[in-house]
């Protein structure tokens, strides 16, 4: 199971996944927490969701998370994946998730998720992270809190440097 | 000119900081190079073909004399005493240590210098028009929005990682000296009829392996709304530009996929998704970056200067200068002094630290400590009084800086080419020369006038050999240093792209074939039409005649 | 003939493999006539992200006026820039520097092209 680091009230944990990443060719675990692929969730979100389980939804980077609108509301978690450090569509799919869609479960990035970027996910909504690089809660806290100050509004809440000088 | 503040100078320590976490987990084996390699582009650390290449950005082109004599001191510490002026208002120093990086950047960061994205894909040194606050030309002070542009972009969480780089250009006035059209974005300010001021927003063009002029995606966007607009064209762009191919991936390969129409149509429709409050930059940020740059401390002169006229009749080469590189200032008795870095056998761009610390004096003495870098890799005092150019043209003169060919033939770009860079195919610089060469006399020089010749070492178009009078592309033949040479493209405000002439040449015949050009050129040229208005008139087929009926 | 490349990670400086070590005279790089130690070599460097980045194999051939890179890219790495001739290893002069430049100039020569060609 990955290690999970989960951002709870601007601090950075170590926690237990519940979730369990569902892949679309293997049976369904009996387990309380999937994530499952939007097509997957398409198909078999209904029942799980019904039968109670948490569920979460793995989009990849060219998938639109607008698709996910209509159900968000009852989704644990919203999985954005980066196939590699350097495809940002992931940025942008977190901000929209949380500034647009209004979307209040855990954001999870997930795939080539590398510590340099903490500060930029974090700023965009993420709030939960599976390291692909063996990084640690303490370690993310540390990258995610390297600038005192920030120049633009995002998803979080941090006052732009407009906003500090005024 | 805008100062940093407490704020902005704590953002530049915390970067530096960081990249010195960075070096110290590569040099200790913590990070893989793959990894690294992203993270130090993005502070502009390149590894080229003899040592690490360190680009710093001079965000919009505008330098004080403190900042100056800084990159003299790194210069003359860390590389070899010298440094290379790229087309994007960077500056590039050649010989630099990776272990000696982080001490650099501590360094720039003292003056308010930095290497922030001047790699990487994501949104580039923002370039602006260098004559910017002097020119009376302009409608704005686009000073003003390459700064609101600066801070917007700098770090910005949602892109940073775009499928590739992402250049922007500003100017505000008519005659366009930042090749707003071939950028990503090209911002041209307009009034209205009204007086409201407003941009041009040209998006995707581009040079490279696929040259565009971009087209206008929006005619006349109210300049409040600036952020909020650009929010939404890298928003489209991120989620849809290609990343398959590194070839196809800049903004041009999706703008001329989807139709600029079609594109436009993409970005009204998530601007108007987009909260303006919040995307947009508050009047009184805004008020307050104006307000730094509105306090440039002009005197009121008299509009002609008797010292200026006398030096002018009694010295020929400070008249030849007066001429080509003193341009005309929006106030009266003030001119704007180019400097060129581009003395007949010198490697075009490059300044000695010597050079820069003569370049620092002047702006501090008479130039309202105020020293810009222009895309074509020279500089610019742009406020010097009528009254002092003597006093300035002889410490020109003196430090090998006073050559009189701004725009003439021998003004000419190009890139570091095989001679530094990991990149390149060919060398440019030694071609430069040699043709620059042909131009030594100053008189045959003017009597041929504009001719913009730019040259790249390789396909990436550092050089901007697209939207060169005449272009010098440098190919690699069989392991052989060969030239294609292009004729046409402009990248002002008649951009145009450049087309092929013919066969590539080898080197030493590059230098011959543009002189038999300009031959050609002043053969049948009209009145005083520019090479360039000779061509669009007479069209390719005598200059491709003339080039290799003489070859052969 | 081929000879193993790389630059040093501290500083970039341009290195040859040269049994075992890393040196920076193209001069001393040892030859290799054989495909399989020269691999070797570089999968050694590979081993090695401390202390080079990206090592590899480059064509040398007999010039005329001594061994030289066939890519003119390999010989202004050997030797340095050549708009700054006092910068980088030509700087050290002698030669062994003034055979690589030398043959870099016949290379270019017009009428001789075929002399170096690259694989």
């Amino acid at each position: 199971m990955p290690t999970l680091i989960k951002l709870t009230g601007g601090a950075f944990a170590d926690l237990d996944n519940e979730f369990v990443h569902v892949a679309d060719e293997d049976d369904a675990p009996n387990v309380d927490a999937v994530i499952l692929s939007f097509t997957r969730f398409q198909a078999e979100g209904e029942a799980l969701l019904a039968a109670g389980r948490k569920v979460g939804v793995r989009l990849e980077s060219d998938q639109a998370v607008e698709d996910l609108a209509y159900d968000l509301p009852r989704l644990s978690v919203v999985a954005l994946a980066f196939p590699k450090f350097r495809d940002g569509r992931a940025f942008t799919s977190a901000r929209l998730l949380r500034e647009r869609l209004g979307f209040t479960g855990e954001v999870r990035a997930v795939g080539d998720v590398f510590r340099e970027q903490a500060g930029f996910m974090v700023r965009c909504g993420f709030d939960a992270f599976e390291p692909s690089d063996g990084s640690t809660a303490q370690e993310w806290g540390t990258a995610a809190g390297r600038f005192r100050h920030v120049y633009q509004r995002a998803a979080d809440d941090r006052a732009p440097a407009f906003e500090e000088r005024a | 000119m805008y100062l940093y503040d407490a704020l902005d100078k704590e953002f530049l320590a915390d970067r530096s900081a960081e990249f010195r976490g960075q070096v110290a987990r590569r040099l200790a084996g913590e990070l893989s190079e793959d990894q690294f390699k992203p993270l130090r582009l993005m502070n502009g650390l390149y590894l080229q073909l003899h040592a690490y290449m360190l680009r710093v950005a001079i965000p919009y082109g505008s330098l004080n004399a403190v900042q100056a004599r800084r990159l003299a001191e790194i210069a003359r510490r860390y590389d070899k005493g010298y440094g290379h002026f790229t087309t994007r208002q960077n500056i590039q120093f050649n010989w630099i240590k990776l272990a000696d990086a982080p001490d650099i950047l501590d360094q720039l960061a003292e003056v308010d210098l930095h290497a922030i994205q001047t790699s990487g894909n994501c949104i580039r040194n923002v370039t602006a028009d260098p004559y910017a606050g002097a020119t009376a030309e302009e409608v704005d002070d686009p000073r003003v929005w390459s700064e609101v542009i600066r801070q917007w972009s700098t770090l910005h969480p949602e892109f940073s990682f775009l499928p590739r780089k992402f250049k922007i250009a500003i100017t505000a006035a008519p005659k366009d000296r930042t090749a707003a059209r071939v950028h990503d974005i090209g911002l041209v300010a307009r009034r209205d009829r009204d007086g409201t001021l407003g941009f041009e927003v040209i998006v995707g063009g581009g040079q490279g392996r696929t040259p565009y002029v971009g087209p206008t995606i929006k005619e006349h966007l109210p300049a409040g709304r600036l952020l909020s607009y650009l929010e939404a064209v890298l928003r489209v762009y991120n989620r849809h530009g290609r990343r398959d191919n590194i070839y196809k991936a800049r903004i041009k390969i999706l703008v001329a996929a989807l139709g600029a129409e079609e594109f436009g149509r993409q970005v009204e429709e998530e601007w108007a998704k987009i909260d303006g409050a919040r995307a947009d930059l508050p009047d009184t940020e805004l008020a307050r970056i104006r307000g730094a740059f509105a306090t440039t401390p002009f005197e009121t002169l008299p509009a002609t200067s008797a010292i200026f006229e006398a030096n002018k009749a009694a010295d020929p080469a400070f008249a030849r200068f007066a001429r080509n590189n003193v341009k005309p200032h929006k106030k009266s008795g003030y001119a704007v002094v180019v400097v060129s870095l581009k003395a007949v056998g010198q490697t075009p761009g490059d300044a000695t630290a010597d050079q820069l610390e003569v370049v620092a004096d002047l702006a501090e003495r008479y130039s309202l400590n105020d020293l810009r870098v222009t895309h074509a890799q020279n500089l610019v005092l742009p406020h010097v009084k009528l009254d002092d150019l003597p006093v300035v043209h002889a410490a020109l003169q003196k430090a090998g800086l006073a050559t009189a060919n701004i725009d003439l033939a021998s003004d000419i770009i190009a890139c570091p080419g095989l001679d530094y860079c990991a990149l390149a195919n060919a060398r440019a610089i030694p071609v430069a020369q040699h043709i620059a060469a042909k131009f030594a006399d100053a008189d045959y020089a003017e009597k041929v006038g504009e001719l913009k010749i730019k040259i790249s070492g390789c396909i990436n178009a550092c050089g901007h050999h697209h939207v060169a009078h005449i272009g010098v592309l440098g190919v690699d033949k069989k392991g052989e240093e060969f030239y294609q040479l292009s004729l046409g493209g402009s990248g002002a405000e008649d951009a145009s792209i450049a087309q092929i002439l013919g066969p590539a040449l080898p080197a030493d015949k590059v230098a011959e074939a543009v002189d038999t050009l300009v031959d050609k050129y002043l053969s049948v040229r009209e009145g005083e039409e520019r090479f360039l208005d000779t061509f669009r008139r007479v069209g390719m087929a005598p200059f491709k005649e003339a080039v290799y009926a003489d070859a052969h | 003939m081929k000879v193993v490349t790389a630059n040093r990670l501290i500083d970039g400086e341009v290195v040859f493999w040269k049994a075992g070590q890393w040196v920076e005279r193209f001069a001393d790089a040892e030859l290799f006539t054989e495909a399989e130690p020269g691999e070797a070599a570089v999968a050694v460097g590979k081993g090695q992200p401390k202390v080079i980045v990206e090592p590899y194999l480059i064509d040398v051939v007999e010039s005329g006026s001594g061994l030289a890179p066939v890519s003119y890219r390999e010989r202004i790495r050997a030797l340095g820039p050549t708009n700054e001739p006092t910068h980088g290893k030509q700087a050290e002069g002698g030669a062994a520097i003034e055979a690589l430049q030398h043959a870099s100039g016949a290379a270019r020569s017009s009428g001789r092209l075929d002399l170096i060609r690259r694989k």
